[in-house]
């Protein structure tokens, strides 16, 4: 199909449920047939590109139950907010979740923190999320919900290559769950892209929980780095229960550029995005760690 | 393809309309009620010239399916301005600091001043340039936007 921005060329059938009961049903009917729209903000682009043809769209925006942020020990985000009200929620920076409000604010358009979800954000699978790295960071769980029952996995299992994810044709994502984090919990979220309110050329989130010197643990994520987003696991191995020094911080930094897999075609060159990715885990380490210090 | 009814409130007055669902808000906009105010660029959603409000918040005209926003109070450019034709203070500043070049972009970065203004009446220069990240001005005549904003600013 030629392409047209001004447009989308191809027909569907429009369905607006109003609960997620309703949602199943169709999804179950519709299945692969069907592409669940929220904030459109990637899907429409993509329909108008002609990448994406589906004969139904279910609209989900209109359903209240999923738009709830709530819990304490485990935190609770329905799917279906939009981008600006998970962020208003982290506002101001809250220290632990720092990285995520940050992410948030790296997408910088107004129009389009009102019209994305966080849902569809991660279930879109594009490895360049920019919500992806620190929700991996939190080991943040997906709830994901079909008529033949519900199941939660960890968000790490959920992307399976570029632009896909494990999720079935009938399934829908209603939540992400964040367990709450340890005291002395900082994380910080590093973008790299060409212009403001760009997409992420690389990027990449760091929570570190910190005791005095001593760094009892470091979670590392990166996204457009590997073909989905991805953990630097290794990398952060080197640093649990370590007393941090500059020469450590460097160490790590080498381990995470040789960790990632980035992509050989594209006009960013592997190697560049290897070096953007050390330099981005150290500044995010610095600020992550100095947070969680109070400021030292 | 089946057509949809839906109602729209559109600066003030209600309109009824036949849509298809593949129609965008921005072409129901500006073809099925005659507003051209709005602007179509990028159509991709990168450029910020679509901006529309939606219930009182800002979004991409072009990226919005018509019928995912029935029964919505729309604002374009042209409910900006007073019935009888007074303009807004902050369209008011907009030609005082030459912040209109071409044009093109003007529509949308207005709406998004507006935005800012509504919710922060007192912005300092680099919350303006945040605020306004997501409007592309093709002529880079961000500094006299920026001013004109500022200008509203308590």
């Amino acid at each position: 199909m030629e392409m047209n921005t001004r447009i989308i060329s191809h027909e569907f059938e429009y369905f607006a449920p109003n609960s997620i009961q309703e949602t199943l049903t169709l999804l179950d009917q519709h299945g692969s047939e069907a592409k669940i729209i929220a904030g459109g903000t990637d899907l429409v682009s993509q329909m108008k590109m002609g990448k994406r043809t589906p004969a139904y769209i279910i609209d989900i925006k209109r359903i209240k139950e999923l738009q709830y942020i709530a819990g304490d020990m485990v935190l609770k985000i329905g799917a279906g907010n939009n981008l600006r009200g998970v962020m208003n929620f982290f506002l101001p920076a809250s220290v632990p979740y720092a990285g995520l409000y940050e992410a948030i604010r790296s997408i910088g358009k107004t129009q389009v923190l009102n019209m994305a979800t966080i849902g569809g954000n991660l279930c879109n699978g594009s490895p360049k999320a920019d919500t992806a790295p620190p929700l991996l960071t939190y080991d943040a769980r997906i709830k994901l919900v079909s008529l033949k029952g519900e199941r939660i996995l960890a968000l790490k299992d959920f992307h399976s290559g570029p632009n896909r994810t494990i999720m079935e044709s009938n399934e829908l994502m209603t939540e992400i769950q964040l367990d709450k984090l340890p005291k002395g919990t900082s994380s910080a979220f590093e973008k790299k892209a060409r212009v403001g309110a760009d997409i992420s050329k690389i990027t990449c989130a760091v929570t570190v929980v910190r005791d005095g010197d001593v760094c009892r643990s470091c979670r590392i994520a990166l996204g457009a780095a590997a073909p989905v987003p991805m953990r630097a696991f290794q990398a952060e191995s080197m640093l649990t229960g370590k007393i941090m020094n500059d020469a450590l911080t460097e160490e790590t930094s080498q381990q995470v550029a040789q960790e990632i897999n980035p992509p050989t075609v594209g006009r960013t060159h592997p190697e560049y995005r290897r070096h953007l990715a050390a330099v981005m885990f150290k500044d995010g380490f610095r600020r992550a760690w100095q947070q969680a210090g109070g400021g030292k | 393809m089946k057509k949809y009814t839906i109602h729209l409130t559109v600066n003030g007055e209600k309109h009824t309309l036949e849509v298809y669902p593949n129609a965008l808000l921005l072409n129901v906009i500006r073809e099925d009620i005659g507003l051209t105010g709005t602007k179509y660029a990028c159509g991709t959603g990168q450029c910020g010239a679509c901006t529309v409000e939606v219930n009182g918040e800002p979004v991409l005209g072009c990226m919005t399916l018509a019928v995912a926003v029935d029964g919505a109070e729309i604002k374009t450019i042209e409910g900006l301005a007073q019935p009888d034709g007074t303009l807004d203070p902050l369209q008011e500043a907009f030609l005082d600091t030459n912040a209109v070049q071409c044009g093109f972009c003007t529509s949308g970065m207005i709406l998004i001043g507006k935005d800012l203004l509504n919710k922060n009446p007192s912005p300092s220069e680099s919350e303006i340039r945040n605020h306004i990240k997501g409007n592309l001005c093709r002529c880079t005549g961000y500094n006299g936007i920026t001013r004109a904003i500022l200008k509203c600013s308590k």
